[in-house]
């Protein structure tokens, strides 16, 4: 074979590449990245992995300590709650249905919140304009407030949390994408762009979107950060997922009574949620990064 | 500067406008009266009810909605108020320490904190609260708003003053007892909210350390410490004040969440009963409270910045 | 007597694709009270050194110089505050596009009042007690305002830098800089984006404080043609290299390297009759990216004269001031002729 790397500094990387080649140099985030994927991969294979079913009842084994204390078995890793159900179990349960309602809002919040901003950048007039006062009207509600009401408006579910969720999020994604693409709009080599005569989405996918991967990749990872938060708020008021089914935040509450008997109980989910969040930043903090360094 | 008040007040009426259309239509949807009139004529006699104070009646103890509402408010504000300044006080130096000495040993130690803050779920660390005074041996309230030995006669509606009001009859008892009902929700949401502005601090310290005219100054010779307190904190407030203007509604979400755990008599507590026991009415009350105190503070930060701040005042002109 | 002494100063910045040594032992000597030119194409590393000389780098920057003196003091081995306080004292930098230069939160008056010596917290109280030392500062402020020659002083010292044309914002950092009597003014293409008569208002500005303070001023352009007469002594980098530096008549009139052969063809010379559209004269090539620089003379793939040698790094060669670093150097007539005739 010919080997062809005489003039190596010919080779320029793309800018996928570039970044890469930066992000993989940093440990944290290699270490959140693979973090991540262990996250998806439980919430995906949850049901294969785990030893019990989180809904069956252990009437021996109540309120058991996890298995490095005194009383607890290997049986049940994390312990058994006060019917006995399997404390892991559930807790991967929670797991799923918090982490993927997460992913799933910030899935479907980018979506549409893309096109509304991007569509509202580029019409001007009476449109954008009532657009824009309603998103600033939505935006002085708080996020729990807007969620209580639609959720008192559609009945308490773990789908209608989740819609609730993604509705009283869209507006601040709505306003962060626009505020993004204006920000680009206004950048001289878009009046370039104009000038030769791009349509819109030519415009779109070619000129702005390519240099709006940093404060996307924040403003998404700020949405998806809330959306957990406020998938387990409303769990933990007992506004999301109904019994049997169990997400992080209501697992909480149901252990709010039994927090000086088993404390455990109630600090496992929290500690959850943190990893959880914690994992993810870290992983979009190191992804913004490369993205900087490989723009400059 | 008249012109921009006076659009601002513009802005403000149309976001009210829309504000009282989300709330008539909760209110009308609640309510589920059957009434054959068109939607506008319902809508006049609803903006016409909400001047006159008329916001409707409680359906729980029969006391009016207005009345609840802002005397929960007022209490879930006190508390707002309360962590506001305690985190900013330890927030500013911190951050300003972040940005300064970027990427240094202290920068990782104080951004972790601040990762921490972010990823905790308050009402988690509110709960873990609770436990806090039992097992550490102080004795802390963990919840309620004041013990119900102190019966302060509502004036203000912060309980805070109202208590120092009623110190003829209690001495200054009802007062330290209110204080140490705040103590923990207040650490809980400062918590938070110091790890916030300490985010903001250090990003908006490094944009301005990174700025010419940073260099500039230090070419000129000027002293680390001159430097930081002529050129750095003036450029780097308005951008950090703007990001709390922002993050208003999140406070606010938070407060109501702690005051949940702690059961303390707040905002949260009282549309939490509410929607239990179906009292819907208290829903458009509580949009058209809060709401209207977030707009007006807002726009209050908006005109302080513009006064503070030449930078923005150029970005007027820009706008003509 | 040499004010400032640079020997063999290289800087490496870090990357993320590795070191790159963007400079690459560059030598300096400027003489007290001259003007001195210090030639480049954008990109080649003029303000790095500059940066460098006032230790206003980055981190990520490695600066090692083997000499470094400011008159009599060694500049590599103070540390930063000691080194600033020097700066403020004895050089003095003016910067391209001057507005993002200038707080843009505070106005002029009080950014010139901080330049001022003596402007410190405990004076500003001094003067609540004594007016009399403020109105000597106000008089200090407006003379420097007359000298560099704004005619407005009141209204432009109430003005808050964004109000002001990019000209008046050079003007008002030429006054600060001017303010302390520094030895030595560090000017970085002063006059990149301006129109012409306020280039032209700039450099006889500078022209005036050199003949009448006898500051020394170092320019920095990457127009051979706009400072060459105004220079005393020049100096060109090419790719952070220094290739040749010497007196204004030696490096003019009998040029030694082949890059500053070229530069001085590139200046339009309107006497002599140029054909009517013939081209004008460049060297082959670009200037090469900073992360695929050439090994050796960095001239090299450029270079009309290279030879296999040019791979090497040139040694430096000092012909009665006239510093040059080039294996082919053309030392008369006679040589160059033969040299282009070998080839």
């Amino acid at each position: 074979m010919l080997i062809n790397n005489e003039f190596n500094e010919d080779k320029i990387q793309s800018p996928l590449q570039y970044t890469w080649s930066i992000f993989k140099k940093k440990s944290a985030a290699i270490v959140s990245m693979w973090g991540v994927i262990t996250l998806i991969f439980f919430a995906l294979f949850a049901d294969l992995i785990v030893a019990h079913e989180p809904s069956t009842q252990y009437a021996q084994n109540l309120l058991l300590p996890p298995y490095w204390m005194e009383g607890g078995s290997t049986d049940h890793i994390l312990g058994t709650d006060d019917l006995g159900r399997d404390s892991l179990a559930r807790l991967i349960q929670g797991l799923q249905l918090t982490l993927g309602g997460g992913i799933l809002i910030t899935f479907m919040i980018s979506l549409i919140g893309s096109v509304i901003g991007a569509s509202a950048v580029l019409t001007k007039g009476i449109k954008a304009s009532i657009l824009h006062h309603l998103l600033d009207a939505l935006l002085t509600i708080p996020t729990l407030l807007t969620a209580l009401i639609l959720i008192v408006l559609f009945g308490p579910s773990y789908e209608n949390c989740l819609l609730a969720v993604s509705l009283s999020l869209l507006p601040q994604f709505i306003r962060g994408i626009y505020i993004a693409i204006e920000n680009e709009l206004s950048k001289q080599y878009i009046i370039a762009l104009q000038l030769d005569g791009a349509t819109n989405s030519r415009l779109l996918r070619f000129g702005i979107f390519p240099n709006i991967i940093e404060p996307i990749v924040t403003l998404l990872n700020r949405i998806f950060t809330m959306a957990v938060l406020e998938i387990a708020t409303l769990g933990f008021l007992g506004f999301g997922t109904q019994l049997p089914d169990v997400e992080l935040g209501s697992l909480i509450a149901s252990s709010i009574d039994l927090i000086y008997l088993s404390p455990w109980l109630v600090f496992f989910p929290g500690i959850a949620i943190f990893l959880i969040i914690i994992i993810f930043n870290v992983f979009a903090e190191g992804l913004r990064h490369s993205v900087i360094e490989g723009e400059e | 500067m008249l012109k921009y008040l006076f659009r601002r007040l513009n802005l403000l009426l149309i976001t009210a406008f829309i504000l009282t259309v989300i709330a008539f239509m909760l209110q009308h949807w609640s309510s589920s009266s059957i009434d054959n009139r068109n939607y506008f004529m319902l809508y006049g006699d609803y903006m016409a009810n909400i001047f006159q104070g008329h916001w409707g009646i409680s359906s729980i103890d029969q006391r009016p909605l207005l009345n609840k509402g802002l005397i929960a408010f007022a209490s879930t504000l006190e508390l707002c108020f309360v962590a506001c300044i305690t985190s900013i006080i330890m927030a500013f130096p911190l951050g300003i320490l972040a940005g300064l000495k970027r990427n240094g040993v202290i920068d990782y130690a104080i951004m972790s904190i601040a990762l921490v803050g972010l990823a905790i779920p308050v009402f988690w660390l509110a709960i873990i609260m609770t436990m806090l005074p039992n097992s550490i041996g102080i004795s802390l309230p963990v919840d309620g708003n004041i013990s119900l030995v102190f019966e302060v006669p509502v004036i203000s509606g912060f309980v805070l003053i109202d208590s120092l009001l009623a110190a003829d009859q209690y001495q200054m008892r009802a007062f330290s007892d209110r204080v140490a009902h705040l103590v923990l929700p207040a650490v809980v949401l400062s918590f938070f909210l110091t790890t916030e502005i300490i985010r903001l601090t250090r990003h908006a310290i490094t944009m301005v350390m990174r700025s010419n005219y940073i260099k500039a100054a230090y070419a000129k010779g000027l002293a680390t410490k001159q430097i930081v307190l002529r050129h750095v904190l003036k450029n780097a407030l308005p951008p950090i004040i703007h990001q709390i203007r922002l993050q208003l509604s999140t406070i606010i979400s938070f407060a109501m969440t702690i005051e949940i755990v702690f059961s303390s008599g707040g905002a949260g507590v009282w549309l939490l009963t509410s929607i239990q026991e179906g009292d819907y009415l208290a829903l458009p009350t509580a949009v058209l409270i809060i709401s209207s105190f977030i707009l007006l503070s807002s726009i209050i930060i908006d005109i302080v910045l513009m006064i503070i701040s030449p930078t923005k005042r150029k970005a007027l002109y820009a706008d003509q | 007597m040499a004010l400032l002494d640079i020997r063999n100063l290289s800087i490496d910045i870090t990357t993320a694709q590795g070191k790159v040594r963007v400079i690459d032992k560059a030598s300096l000597t400027i003489v007290d009270g001259t003007i001195h030119g210090l030639v480049g194409e954008s990109g080649s590393g003029k303000s790095i050194i500059a940066k460098a000389i006032l230790g206003l780098h980055n981190p990520s920057w490695t600066v090692t110089a083997d000499r470094m003196f400011l008159g009599t003091t060694d500049l590599s081995k103070l540390s930063s505050p000691d080194r600033r306080k020097i700066m403020g004292k004895e050089i003095a930098m003016i910067f391209q596009h001057p507005r993002s230069y200038l707080d843009p939160s505070r106005k002029i008056l009080s950014q010139i009042k901080e330049v001022l010596p003596h402007s410190s917290v405990r004076s500003r109280f001094i003067n609540i007690v004594k007016p009399k030392k403020e109105q000597s500062v106000m008089r200090r402020i407006n003379e420097l305002l007359h000298k560099v020659g704004i005619q407005n002083g009141r209204s432009v010292l109430d003005s808050y830098p964004y109000e002001l044309s990019e000209g008046v914002c050079q003007k008002v950092m030429i006054a600060m800089a001017v303010a302390n009597s520094p030895r030595l003014i560090i000017a970085d293409e002063p006059t990149n984006a301006m129109e012409a008569v306020t280039q032209a208002q700039i450099f006889r500005l500078l022209y005036k404080l050199n003949q009448l303070h006898n500051t020394a001023i170092l320019l920095l352009s990457n127009n051979f043609g706009s400072i060459s007469d105004l220079s005393d002594y020049i100096t060109l980098v090419y790719c952070g290299q220094t290739v040749e530096s010497g007196s204004y008549k030696q490096v003019m009139e009998s040029p030694m390297h082949p890059y500053t052969e070229t530069m001085i063809k590139t200046i339009l010379n309107f006497d002599e009759s140029i054909d009517h559209k013939s081209q004008l004269y460049t060297l082959p090539g670009n200037i090469p990216s900073a992360n695929q620089l050439p090994i050796g003379c960095r001239l090299g793939p450029r270079c009309p004269r290279a030879q296999r040698n040019c791979v090497k790094n040139p040694d430096v060669v000092n012909y009665k001031g006239h510093i040059i670093r080039c294996h082919f150097p053309t030392l008369d007539e006679n040589k160059h002729a033969n040299t282009s005739q070998r080839k």
